[in-house]
């Protein structure tokens, strides 16, 4: 069986779906018999989905948009 | 032959690119429209600073308006802008005081001789829905993501945070997909277990209350 530290050496891999289908066989065999893996890769994934879900909503505040608004109309090219 | 109405709907990336070659009325305006909220948050996202982000956002978009229409690729396009966006805030991060490095080799759990876990790993991934919407996660959350070295944080944003493909990562930053893949996930690592570190923190003092 391999180990807790292959498995998560392969653990990019594997949610990417890239891993051969013997090594993704190996780390599913580990996963069923050890609860800690099954909860490091639960981590892993929602530190992605946690993280995400935080900086994306880094809207521009109201007060730089009239400025970048007021920047755009002074600073676009004149055409035709 | 039609005209677009500038003031209305969304321009596909392509159709926008084409515009700006055609010197189209109110493409810049578009262009500002589509592009100005991507290069605002990736800035802020690397700088953590709102007037440093705008005078990215700025200095970026005055590119784009001079030097859009000549532009021939379409998915090409998209790449320039993130780069020229990252270059323009790694500009401002050089003008700032350096912080101290931190370190990014502890991001693994504890191993026994064999490699395999031994310390009780707490899954706080079910309890994220309830925790993600407090400001103190939220502050965590960027703190964490601060802390990250340069190269591991720009990947992260862009991939993760971002969604774009490796490759594209790869393309923008003009490293190999290798490389785009290792740091990425050194970078889940380290974020993991600062993320770790706080739920351990926040539930013991659930329970002492
Ligand atoms: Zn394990």
């Amino acid at each position: 069986m391999i180990c807790c530290k292959e498995c998560i050496e392969l653990l990019y891999s594997y949610l990417e779906g890239e891993l051969s289908a013997e090594n993704e066989t190996a780390l599913e065999d580990h996963f069923a018999d050890c609860p800690p893996c099954i909860a490091f890769v639960n981590t892993y994934r929602s530190t992605t989905l946690l993280c995400k879900n935080t900086l994306k909503t880094n809207d521009i505040p109201d007060t730089v948009k009239i400025k970048l608004k007021e920047f755009v109309d002074k600073n676009k090219p004149d055409v035709l | 032959m039609e005209f677009p109405d500038p003031t209305k709907g969304t321009l596909t990336e392509e159709q926008l690119v084409k515009d700006l070659q055609a010197g189209e009325m109110g493409s810049f305006e578009q262009l500002a429209n589509l592009y100005q909220k991507k290069i605002y948050t990736l800035s802020f996202n690397l700088t953590r600073n709102i007037s440093d982000s705008q005078d990215v956002t700025q200095e970026v978009l005055l590119i784009l308006f001079r030097k859009g229409h000549t532009f021939q690729g379409k998915s090409a396009f998209s790449s320039w802008v993130y780069r020229i966006t990252i270059n323009a805030s790694y500009m401002k991060l050089r003008s700032r005081k350096k912080e101290p490095k931190v370190s990014i080799e502890d991001v693994l759990p504890a191993f026994n001789q064999g490699g395999f876990q031994y310390e009780k790993i707490q899954d706080w991934s079910e309890n994220t829905e309830s925790l993600l919407f407090g400001n103190e996660t939220r502050n965590i959350i960027q703190k964490a993501v601060d802390l990250l070295p340069d190269k591991e944080k720009v990947v992260f944003i862009l991939r993760d945070v971002e969604g774009l493909s490796s490759n594209k990562v790869g393309n923008i930053l003009e490293i190999s997909i290798p490389a785009v893949k290792s740091r990425l996930h050194r970078a889940r690592l380290f974020l993991r277990k600062k993320l770790s570190n706080y739920f351990w923190e926040y539930k013991a003092r659930k329970e002492r209350k």
